[in-house]
C-alpha cells in the first residue's frame, strides 16, 4: 500500500468553469497531520470539496488511497469515501436525532454489526472527543464545541484511513479549540489517522501541523513545515503567519 | 476472518483466545458472538485474549473487549489481555482513558395513561400559545391601526402579490373545472325534467356560497398556508426569529402581520375571481349540451343569486383566511430547532386548516339551513 493517501495533480477546482485555485499539485502522506490554509476565499473549502468527491474538479486528477477518484463509478467512489471521513464547518449533524444516534448512523447504514457493538462503538468515539455522557441530547442542546466534537465522533466512527475537517475550531474559544486540537493529535498518534485540517487559525496551525500548504492568489503558495512557512521569504506567507496586511 | 484458537483448562476453568488476523468492523460481529459465548459458559470462570497473532485492531474491535469485559465483570469473571503490541495498548489506552459512559439503566416504557395525560397537557400548552398569538396579533394590529407601528415598507403588496397574482392561474383552472363538472351533473339530471335553463341556479348559488370560498380556501392552504409554516420554520431553525426579538422587532408585527392581512384580501378576492370562472365554465357547458343562451343563464343566476348570498360567501372566505394564517402562524412559530419540526409544521397546518375550514363550512351550512337563508 502506498504511503501516499491522497493526491492532487495539476487540479482546478472552482465554480461554472471559473477556477478558484487552479494547478494544484499535492500529497498527503500516511500519518501526517496537514493543514490547508490561507485567507477568506482563497479557495481551500473548494479543493477540500473537490477532494472529499462533493465538487468534480474543473481539470486534473484527485487520487484518494490509490484511486483516481472522478474515474471511479459511483458505488466504487461512495466505497472509496467510506474509508474517509469528514467533519464539516457547520458540523451537519441531523437535527431530529440524539447525539449517539448521529454518530452511530455510519454504523448503522454501512455495517452489520450488532446494535450493542454499535452502540459501545459511538460511545467510545464520543468518550474519546470528550463528550461522555451526552449520547442522548440533541445537537440543538450542544454548545458550538461540542456540536463539533460530536462531528468529529461521526466522522471517525468508521475508523477512517483519513479525516477531513473543514475549520474544526472556527468560533470556539482557545481553550475549547486547543482541546479539540488535542483530541484530533490523540486520533493520529493511538489510532494512526491521517488528518487534513482546512482551517485559518494560525493558533491550531502551530499545535498541531506536522505540514502546512498554503493557498493564495490562485495557487499554492507555500508548502512545508510550519516553522519553514513562518519563516517565508514570501511576502504572503510571511504577513499570514504575522498577521499583517499586505 | 480472524481466526480466534480456543483453549479451556478445565483445572483452571479458564479459556484461552488467541486471535489472529486483523480484528476490525467485518470481522468483529463473528468475534463478538465467539467471546460472548465463552463468558456465558458455566464452566468458564475467565478469559485469556492473546492479541500476539492480532493484527489491526480499530474500533469495533476494541467495543467489542470493553463490552465482553463489562459483560463478564457483572458476573464475577475476569477477561485479560495478553500479547498486546504498540498500538493495539495505546488504542485501548486511549479508551480507557477517556471514561466511556455507561450505558443507561432501561426506562421504563411509558404507559398509557402516562401518554394521554402527555398528550393532553400538550395540548393544553398548544392553546394556551394560540391564545397568546392571538391576544399578541390583536395588539400588533391596534398599534399598526393607530400609525404606533407600522408594518414593514413594501411586505403587504409583496405578500398579496405572492399568494394572490401568482396564485390566479391555478384558481382560474381549478374554478373553471369545478364549474363545468358541476354544469355537466346538473345538465344531466335537471334537463330529464326539461328544467335544464335551472342549472344556472344551481352554479350560481354553490359557486357563490360554497364551492368558490371552499375550493380556494383548500388551494391556499395547500399553497400559502404551508409555504407560511415553512418560512417560519425555517428562520426559526436559523434563529432569525430569535434575531427579531433580540432587536426589539416584534416577529408577529414583522412576519405575521403582513402575512395574515394579505390573506384577509386574497382569499375573499381569489373566491370571487373562481366563483365568476366557475359560473363561466358552467355557462359554456349549458351552451354547448342543452343551448341555454349565455344571456338567459347569466340573467337567471343575477335573478337567483342575492347579495346576502355574496356576503355569506365572502364572510366565510374571510373566516377562512384567519383559520389558514392563524393555524399556519401558530404552527410555524412553535417550529423547534430541527428540519423535521419544520416539515411537521406544514403537514400539520394543511391537516389543521382543512379540518377546521370544512367544520367552519358545516357549521355556518347549518346555520344557515335552519335560520332558512
Amino acid at each position: 500500500m502506498s504511503d501516499v493517501l491522497l493526491a492532487c495533480r495539476d487540479v482546478s477546482v472552482g465554480y461554472d468553469d471559473a477556477p478558484v485555485l487552479a494547478h494544484v499539485d499535492l500529497e498527503i502522506h500516511r500519518g501526517e497531520i496537514v493543514t490547508l490554509l490561507g485567507g477568506s476565499g482563497c479557495g481551500k473549502t473548494t479543493l477540500l470539496r473537490a477532494i472529499t468527491g462533493l465538487l468534480p474538479p474543473l481539470a486534473g486528477t484527485v487520487t484518494l488511497l490509490d484511486h483516481d477518484m472522478y474515474a471511479q463509478s459511483d458505488d466504487d467512489r461512495r466505497a472509496l469515501l467510506r474509508r474517509t471521513g469528514m467533519a464539516f464547518q457547520q458540523d451537519a449533524l441531523f437535527s431530529a436525532m440524539t447525539v449517539i444516534d448521529n454518530v452511530a448512523l455510519p454504523l448503522r447504514e454501512l455495517t452489520k454489526l450488532p446494535e450493542t457493538v454499535i452502540s459501545e462503538m459511538a460511545r467510545i468515539k464520543l468518550a474519546l472527543v470528550g463528550l461522555p455522557g451526552l449520547e442522548h441530547r440533541q445537537p440543538a442542546s450542544l454548545s458550538g464545541g461540542q456540536r463539533k466534537r460530536a462531528a468529529l465522533a461521526r466522522a471517525s466512527i468508521l475508523d477512517p484511513e483519513i479525516i477531513f475537517c473543514d475549520e474544526p475550531s472556527a468560533g470556539l474559544d482557545p481553550i475549547v479549540a486547543a482541546e479539540l486540537d488535542d483530541t484530533l493529535r490523540q486520533f493520529r498518534d493511538a489510532l494512526g489517522v491521517t488528518i487534513v485540517i482546512v482551517t485559518h487559525e494560525l493558533a491550531s496551525i502551530r499545535a498541531i501541523a506536522d505540514r502546512a500548504i498554503m493557498f493564495g492568489d490562485g495557487r499554492v503558495m507555500a508548502t512545508g513545515t510550519v516553522a519553514e512557512l513562518e519563516d517565508s521569504a514570501d511576502q504572503g506567507v510571511y504577513n499570514f503567519f504575522h498577521a499583517r496586511a499586505s | 476472518m480472524p481466526v480466534a484458537v480456543t483453549h479451556v483448562d478445565r483445572k483452571t476453568r479458564t479459556a484461552t483466545v488467541a486471535l489472529r488476523g486483523d480484528l476490525v468492523i467485518p470481522t468483529a460481529q463473528a468475534m463478538y458472538g465467539q467471546l460472548r459465548g465463552l463468558a456465558r459458559r458455566r464452566d468458564v470462570r475467565g478469559v485469556v485474549v492473546d492479541f500476539a497473532g492480532a493484527g489491526r485492531v480499530d474500533s469495533s474491535g476494541i467495543a467489542v473487549v470493553t463490552l465482553v469485559q463489562r459483560m463478564m465483570a457483572r458476573s464475577g469473571k475476569r477477561l485479560e489481555l495478553t500479547g498486546l503490541g504498540e498500538t493495539h495498548r495505546a488504542a485501548l489506552e486511549l479508551v480507557k482513558h477517556a471514561g466511556v459512559a455507561a450505558e443507561p439503566d432501561n426506562v421504563v416504557p411509558t404507559g398509557l395513561a402516562e401518554r394521554i395525560g402527555a398528550s393532553v397537557l400538550g395540548y393544553v400548552e398548544a392553546g394556551r400559545e394560540l391564545i397568546a398569538l392571538v391576544i399578541d396579533i390583536g395588539h400588533q394590529t391596534w398599534q399598526v391601526a393607530t400609525r404606533k407601528k407600522a408594518l414593514p415598507k413594501g411586505a403587504l403588496v409583496e405578500q398579496i402579490s405572492r399568494m394572490g397574482a401568482d396564485a390566479l392561474p391555478i384558481v382560474a383552472l381549478l374554478g373553471g373545472l369545478l364549474g363545468t363538472t358541476l354544469a355537466f351533473q346538473g345538465v344531466v339530471l335537471l334537463h330529464r325534467f326539461g328544467a335544464g335553463q335551472f342549472v344556472a341556479d344551481m352554479i350560481g348559488l354553490s359557486m357563490v356560497r360554497e364551492f368558490g370560498p371552499m375550493m380556494t380556501a383548500i388551494i391556499l392552504t395547500g399553497r400559502t398556508g404551508a409555504a407560511i409554516a415553512a418560512e417560519l420554520g425555517t428562520m426559526r431553525v436559523g434563529s432569525e426569529i430569535d434575531a427579531l426579538a433580540t432587536m426589539g422587532v416584534s416577529p408577529t408585527r414583522f412576519l405575521l402581520l403582513p402575512r395574515l392581512a394579505a390573506l384577509t384580501f386574497v382569499q375573499p378576492a381569489l373566491s370571487l375571481f373562481a366563483t365568476f370562472v366557475g359560473i363561466a365554465g358552467g355557462m359554456l357547458i349549458a351552451a354547448l349540451a342543452i343551448h341555454v343562451p349565455a344571456g338567459v343563464f347569466w340573467d337567471r343566476v343575477v335573478e337567483r343569486v342575492t347579495l346576502m348570498d355574496f356576503c355569506h360567501g365572502i364572510g366565510k372566505s374571510v373566516a377562512f383566511a384567519w383559520i389558514i394564517g392563524l393555524t399556519a402562524s401558530h404552527l410555524g412559530m412553535r417550529t423547534t430547532a430541527d428540519a423535521t419540526s419544520v416539515g411537521n409544521a406544514t403537514t400539520r397546518t394543511v391537516v389543521v386548516s382543512v379540518f377546521f375550514i370544512i367544520l367552519v363550512d358545516a357549521v355556518v351550512a347549518t346555520f344557515a339551513s335552519l335560520g332558512g337563508s
